[in-house]
């Protein structure tokens, strides 16, 4: 008996552990949808399993579990927390906004703006001064602030094509210190340091800085970090994202196609910036003031730390990033200059370690231990045995990779069962009972292929002939082959000699 | 009217730009790195030369109280700047280079690094300094020197000079020494120059400690005029982010020349009645936003070889 | 074989997931000069930079002078390549990798890389000035201002310059006038080899003739026959 048979552990590809439902197979399955739209809140797969012959049902994406129970945490706690509380919450909905619509122009469109604040402080400028200096009602500084940025979007899209990333990014760095400079020449508002006070909001006069006060500008801002992730999936997820998905990726070759990525890059930039100046609308009324503090530097480099903790491109990064920050700096304010040096560890942590921020960790820990196994099987196999999966992919018929690891592995037993005594009982029973290993052994012999395989030719007449060995061609019309020019006496000597033959072949290969 | 006075004036914010602008510019070019914690080095080696002069005044104040005395504070306090730019800088290259300069997007990720370690310095150094501002000792003397008839601002008269001299010693070890052969090759090619066995992980070290103690002699140079405080190194960071984007990332003639464009332009904007220093900015990057419309790659495009 | 300079045995290569070279096998010993020949495409510039780990592997050795240089850690990023160039393997890769701001003078002295190779820098030059006399008069010339064929000797030039055993030379007269090219082939049969190796990947099979003592085929990534002895040397 050849030894335990190895087990092969030849894992092309790996299916994690999944949780499963198990519905009774007799109900019918309805599956509810968010009233108005054609999509469900959870994907749920249904399928079969040939193993347990049940029914299962597997969740195949589970982000919107985790937003749902993130942000719905947070809208249901928030009211029984404290004041300061429910401040950093507002201020953390307010920044994921601004955030998630940046991570659009970052991600999607692929231009690297740090214009973000300059938009947002301009627009609310603006908002904030038709209100207070033209008495306009507040609501309508929503769309003043949506025009605004739209404008400033346009202008800021046109070096954008011109201009390398980097160029563009320290261009629109210096675009936030003109905008605060400009502001402040204006005279109208030199008074009161250049920023403006009374602003008219959604939160009444009476009630800011109260609870009252502070709740509603919580569920205000909650309700703009809902607009602005629906504004990023609708330009993400949508026509647009999806043509600049291929130009991410291969702009040549998007271009070659026939899709117009510079066009959508543009209409991704405008778009997002007048949401930004809509945000900005929402800050004038969410602080009923503004002030050039919002143009400053650091605060542009803080936000761009949040979207590059969290990973540059995803809004679940945004909003991460944003959380982490926030949560520290705001949360944690006892600890002085203390929490931004906290921040910025995280910041180099993140960054030396991590490909693309934190929520691109899976990702980039699965690549990792794919290129681990791969080289760990690249060192272990020897040659002529496993099939690697890059040379399986290029042989159509399967049969022939598995074939081939069966017959190394039967190889290998057999080549452990060669032993003197084994050839001894040959040399004297060439044919006739044989033991279990040399039967095994000579059946593996017999069922070889035909080219090459080895015969016998008898030389001279019956009577007192004499045996040499031959290989046959394999193909019909060419005759076979001297193997070497040695005579035996015996049929069973040439037998034997056959059968050393094809032990030295088998020890060889 | 440009007369004498502005002129130095604007060769010496020229000396200043230049410093902080070929820092930027070398290290892109040669390493692929942005380097945002060149603030931070700034605002270092101005405390660093700050404490160094605290305790040094008296000592050599106690040895002689001649002029050698102020020249040797000077270039003392100079030293001292320049040793803790270059170590902050190869704090920079422990942190932000070695460890992912061979990873994917380590453009991205090392202006990340730079940009906390900038964040987090500062941070550190309000804490530990405070946030008022400190005045630098007037170790080059607040005299006047009569040079051809022009009176000039000696501690201005001494930038232009200094850094002159400096920066030509750096320009011309880039020339002529091994290192600075290595340097150069990296920097017009990074494949070529492994195949001469030249490491880009070990030309990164001298080539961050230089650009650390040009940064150095910056802050210590213009401690003279502006005070020292943690946010000192912000604006020379972003004029020299600029002037090196002016004059083309990794073309040295480049940001030299950017530099005395742009120091040109700050002079005789401050000198023009109606515009003021208030608009200085403003016009400096209205200019800059003008020639890279123009040319999208800098000035340097036109003087040599650049990297992408 | 034990005097085999390079020995390289069941190695697989490629971009990413991709493979380009196969199960390669060859060794090479002192004083050989080898060519691989075969069209564009099929792997030879592959295999170069395999070896010189600027391309990642994922199976198979490489033993140079015994010992063993190990590529399958190596992403191909060219992290380890000026380790393999100081252990002695010089490569001139095709397109040249020069240097557009340097002197022709500058090129060859950034070739020599070991300390001694540094000191000894005037006559290693003069050595390259001899077996390619055009350079001597271009020493000061910027690299980026030549001629195709011109590089092309100031890049061999550099290889030279070092105390490398192994020289692979990848596609020496690609893009080159036939007389630039004899002028380079020439050159490169007139290189001293004691103690050294030289493998040239070559789609000229007929200029090679008279200059190296073997030629392997390369196809689709795979070596495919081998012709010893061809010509003299």
């Amino acid at each position: 008996m050849a030894g335990t048979p190895v087990i092969s552990r030849v894992n092309v590809g790996r299916r994690p552990d999944q949780f499963t439902l198990k519905p009774e197979g007799g109900h019918t399955w309805r599956r509810w949808r968010p009233p108005l739209m054609r999509r469900h809140w959870l994907a749920w797969r249904g399928s079969y399993n040939p193993k347990s012959l049940r029914r299962e049902r597997r969740l195949a994406d589970k982000r919107p579990l985790w937003w749902t129970l993130g942000l719905g945490g947070l809208l249901v706690a928030t009211p029984f927390m404290s004041d300061q509380f429910v401040n950093i919450a507002a201020i953390f909905c307010i920044f994921s906004a601004i955030n998630v619509i940046w991570t659009l122009i970052v991600g999607a469109a692929g231009i690297f703006s740090l214009a973000t604040m300059a938009v947002v402080g301009l627009s609310g400028y603006a908002a904030a001064a038709a209100n207070v200096y033209f008495g306009v009602p507040w609501p309508l500084m929503i769309p003043i602030g949506a025009v605004v940025g739209l404008l400033f979007g346009l202008l800021l899209a046109l070096p954008s094509t011109r201009l390398d990333g980097l160029y563009y990014a320290l261009l629109t760095l210096g675009i936030a210190e003109i905008c605060r400079v400009a502001i402040s020449q204006i005279k109208a508002l030199a008074p009161s340091n250049s920023s403006i006070n009374n602003v008219d909001s959604f939160i009444p006069a009476g009630w800011y800085l109260q609870r009252p006060g502070l709740l509603i500008g919580f569920v205000a801002a909650f309700v703009l970090l809902l607009a602005a992730l629906l504004v990023f999936r609708l330009i993400n997820s949508e026509r647009l994202g999806l043509l600049l998905q291929s130009a991410r990726e291969d702009e040549a070759f998007s271009e070659a196609i026939g899709i117009d990525y510079r066009r959508a890059r543009w209409w991704v930039f405008v778009l997002a910036s007048s949401a930004l100046g809509t945000i900005g609308a929402f800050y004038a009324m969410f602080y009923r003031s503004i002030s050039l503090a919002v143009f400053s530097l650091d605060q542009v480099l803080l936000l761009f730390a949040m979207i590059v903790i969290g990973g540059l491109g995803r809004s679940e990064g945004a909003v991460l990033g944003t959380a982490i920050v926030v949560l520290i700096d705001k949360g944690l304010i006892g600890l002085g200059p203390l929490r931004i040096i906290l921040v910025t560890f995280i910041m180099i942590v993140v960054a030396l370690t991590t490909r693309d921020g934190l929520t691109g960790v899976k990702a980039q820990f699965r690549a990792f231990r794919n290129r681990k196994k791969s080289e760990r099987r690249a060192a272990q196999t020897e040659k002529g045995g496993e099939v690697m999966p890059e040379e399986a992919t290029e042989i159509a018929d399967k049969q022939l990779v598995y074939r081939r690891l069966f017959d190394k592995r039967l190889r290998d037993g057999l080549k452990r069962t060669i032993t003197p005594e084994l050839i001894a009982e040959h040399r004297t029973k060439p044919l006739g009972q044989h033991s279990d290993a040399l039967d095994r052994l000579l059946n593996y012999f017999r069922r070889e292929e035909m080219p090459d395989k080895y015969a016998i030719l008898r030389v001279g007449p019956l009577k007192s002939c004499s045996y040499r060995v031959m290989a046959l061609s394999g193909s019909p019309g060419h005759p076979p082959r001297q193997v070497d020019d040695k005579l035996y006496p015996t049929l069973n000597e040439a037998y034997h000699a056959v059968f050393l033959l094809r032990v030295n072949d088998l020890l060889a290969s | 009217m440009m007369d004498a006075t502005l002129l130095v004036y604007a060769l010496y914010l020229a000396a200043i730009y230049s410093l902080m602008a070929i820092g930027i510019s070398l290290l892109w070019s040669s390493v692929g790195m942005v380097n945002m914690a060149h603030g931070a080095t700034f605002a270092i080696a101005g405390y660093a030369a700050y404490v160094a002069s605290d305790w040094m005044v008296p000592l050599v104040k106690a040895w002689s109280t001649g002029s050698e005395a102020t020249v040797v504070l000077a270039v003392l306090v100079v030293l001292v700047g320049m040793a803790a730019g270059a170590l902050f800088g190869i704090v920079i290259y422990l942190v932000a280079f070695l460890p992912i300069h061979d990873k994917p997007n380590f453009a991205v990720r090392s202006l990340i690094v730079t940009l906390a370690l900038n964040l987090a310095t500062v941070q550190a150094l309000l804490w530990s300094f405070g946030p008022q501002q400190k005045a630098l000792p007037r170790v080059f003397g607040s005299g006047r020197i009569d040079l051809f008839g022009v009176p000039v601002r000696a501690d201005q008269g001494i930038t232009i000079v200094t850094t002159v001299a400096l920066l030509s010693l750096v320009l011309l070890w880039l020339r002529y020494s091994r290192r600075g052969l290595e340097i150069r090759a990296v920097m017009q090619n990074s494949e070529g120059a492994a195949l001469c066995g030249i490491s880009t992980r070990w030309t990164a070290l001298p080539v961050m400690t230089l650009t650390g103690a040009l940064a150095g002699l910056a802050a210590v140079l213009l401690s003279q005029s502006i005070f020292v405080n943690p946010t000192a190194g912000t604006t020379p960071l972003i004029k020299g982010l600029t002037i090196a984007l002016l004059g083309g990332l990794g073309s040295v003639a480049g940001a030299v020349l950017g530099a005395i464009l742009i120091g040109f332009l700050e002079a005789a904007t401050g000198a023009i009645p109606f515009l003021g220093q208030r608009y200085v900015l403003v016009l400096q990057f209205a200019f800059i936003v003008l020639v890279l419309l123009i040319r999208p790659r800098g000035i340097g495009g036109l003087l040599d070889e650049t990297r992408e | 074989m034990s005097t085999d300079l390079l020995r390289v045995h069941g190695l697989s290569a490629g971009y990413g997931p991709l493979r380009v070279l196969h199960d390669i096998d060859f060794s090479i010993s002192a004083g050989e000069r080898l060519a691989i020949v075969g069209l564009n495409g099929h792997g030879k510039t592959t295999l170069f930079r395999a070896i010189m780990q600027l391309v990642g592997w994922q199976r198979g050795s490489v033993v140079f002078d015994g010992k063993e240089i190990g590529g399958t850690r190596s992403l191909g990023e060219g992290r380890y390549t000026p380790g393999i160039v100081r252990l002695g393997i010089a490569m001139t890769p095709q397109g040249d990798a020069i240097f557009p701001g340097l002197t022709v003078r500058e090129h060859l002295d950034c070739g020599a890389h070991a300390r001694s190779a540094w000191r000894d820098r005037a006559r290693r030059r003069n050595q390259v000035y001899q077996l390619f006399p055009q350079l001597d008069a271009l020493q000061d010339a910027l690299v980026g201002k030549l001629s195709g064929g011109e590089r092309r000797m100031v890049s061999i030039g550099r290889a030279l310059m070092s105390d490398a055993r192994l020289y692979l030379i990848d596609e020496p007269t690609l893009g080159l006038a036939p007389k630039v090219s004899h002028r380079v082939i020439e050159a490169l049969a007139n290189i001293p080899l004691e103690g050294k190796a030289m493998v040239i990947a070559e789609q000229n099979v007929a200029l090679l003739s008279g200059v190296v003592s073997r030629m392997i085929g390369m196809h689709a990534g795979r070596l495919r026959g081998e012709v010893g002895h061809v010509g003299l040397a």
